[in-house]
């Protein structure tokens, strides 16, 4: 009578290597499936559904550039906007508010005004992944600093987590409909982070549709990408650029819509 | 009648080979033919050039024995921004010349003024020369060079009335432009109620 082998007898090379196999296997399928060719076409909204959107300024340019873009941001569908800024950059977080109060002057007492003012936007601050003059060295550790910092303006807007704010939404709690960047390093960070919200879905951010990211081309890139552009290029729902002759960039990802600042 | 020609060099590197063009006898020639009574310059960091290049210029003035009035000014920075000058040029139907920084161009076109834009060569960046080529192809400014500032500074005066809408209505072949709104809308799934 041959007694069966005992369980100890499965863990031989050949089983590690055929189980990191399968894993391998599952994770590439999984991430061809979160990536924009396969993402479902958006459901149609209803016309005052609240949606939160999350905008990643950056540097001087970088932020201009971005204000240009909102400049006809609809507060009344864009109910709740997290603006994300990298720490110590005050010129960004500033434009940002002044930017809300311009939008809550444009409403005025009229109609939406429960989408506007301290309350409906939030500007969340994250380490930066790379300083200036940093040592290559320790660049990896303060890009998964900045990486984990990232979760946080994802998964919730700062302002619905304070339960004395009285305007705080469900979407203001829940992941962002939209993420909105024109390039910052951040924003290469903020998008990682986003695709592995996806991955492994957490709180439904691929089963419901939720964190499409747009990506705006500078205006000042003519002819070639950026960085951050030749990074983001195939993993971004929306690529835009500016001039005609970018058009089809990127292996055919980039989008021609003219001039948008 | 006054007419001003705002001049802004950027704030990070110096660009002296501006200051130099624009303050030029041909330049000076051409603003004095265009009725240019005020030129201003926002020379950043090269401060000494612009005082150096101005007395030469007002030397350059009175050696023409003029009799039209054409002052020179100039600051290094203003950090509320330049949107005064290009008020004033507005005002004034007056002309501005720009180094080729996205950030420039941008806040001097909000306010529909001849802008010439000079690419700064020296900056191994050649960006700012596809950025001025493109943007003058499209008709929305003047493509200048530090070697023929005039030729410019004579063209921007009929410029005025054929510069192109900005930001355009419609881009590219008669493409209408889609505006970053839209796409927004239509990336959440906002669009079906666009018409309402």
């Amino acid at each position: 009578m041959a007694h069966p082998p005992p369980p100890s007898a499965l863990y031989t090379p050949t089983f590690f290597l055929a189980l990191l196999t399968t894993l391998l296997l599952c994770a590439t399928l999984r991430a061809l499936s979160i990536l924009p060719s396969h993402s479902a076409k958006p459901r149609p909204r209803a016309p005052g559904t609240r949606t939160r959107v999350v905008i990643v300024l950056g540097s001087g340019g970088h932020t201009q550039e971005m204000l240009y873009l909102l400049r006809d941001l609809d507060p009344g569908r864009y109910t709740h906007r997290t603006w994300v800024v990298s720490s110590g950059d005050a010129f960004s977080a500033g434009r940002a508010v002044a930017f809300e109060s311009e939008i809550e002057h444009r409403v005025g007492k009229g109609m939406g005004r429960q989408n506007v003012g301290p309350g409906s936007y939030d500007v969340q601050i994250v380490p930066r992944a790379r300083k200036i003059h940093q040592s290559l060295l320790t660049t990896p550790a303060s890009s998964l600093r900045c990486l984990w910092a990232c979760f946080g303006p994802l998964l919730s807007s700062s302002s619905s987590s304070s339960s004395a704010s009285t305007n705080s939404t469900p979407a203001a709690a829940d992941l962002p409909e939209l993420i909105i960047t024109n390039g910052p390093a951040t924003a290469c960070i903020l998008v990682l982070a986003a695709l592995l919200l996806k991955f492994f879905d957490v709180r439904g951010a691929q089963s419901r549709g939720k964190c499409r990211t747009v990506y705006a081309e500078s205006f000042a890139r003519v002819k070639t990408l950026s960085l951050s552009g030749k990074l983001l290029v195939r993993v971004v729902d929306r690529f835009l650029v500016q001039w005609e002759e970018l058009e089809g960039a990127g292996g055919g990802r980039a989008e021609f819509v003219g001039v948008l600042v | 009648m006054s007419k001003l020609c705002f001049v802004t060099t950027g704030a990070t590197a110096p660009f002296t080979k501006l200051i130099e063009a624009v303050l030029s006898p041909s330049s000076l020639d051409a603003f004095l033919e265009c009725g240019v009574t005020h030129i201003f310059i926002q020379y950043g960091t090269a401060k000494d050039v612009y005082h150096s290049t101005a007395e030469a210029a007002r030397q350059y003035l009175k050696a023409i024995s003029t009799e039209q009035e054409l002052k020179i000014d100039g600051m290094d920075f203003d950090s509320s921004g330049l949107k005064e000058q290009f008020k004033l040029v507005q005002q004034t139907q007056g002309l501005a010349i720009s180094h080729a920084g996205s950030g420039s161009i941008l806040e001097a076109l909000r306010y529909q003024v001849p802008l010439i834009v000079v690419p700064n060569t020296a900056l191994l960046d050649n960006h700012q020369e596809e950025l001025a080529v493109a943007m003058d192809r499209a008709g929305y400014v003047i493509h200048g060079n530090v070697d023929h500032l005039a030729p410019a500074i004579k063209v921007s005066e009929g410029f005025r009335t054929k510069m192109a809408q900005f930001p355009p209505v419609t881009a590219g072949k008669e493409r209408k432009t889609k505006s970053f709104a839209n796409i927004m809308d239509e990336t959440v799934g906002f669009t079906d109620f666009n018409n309402e």
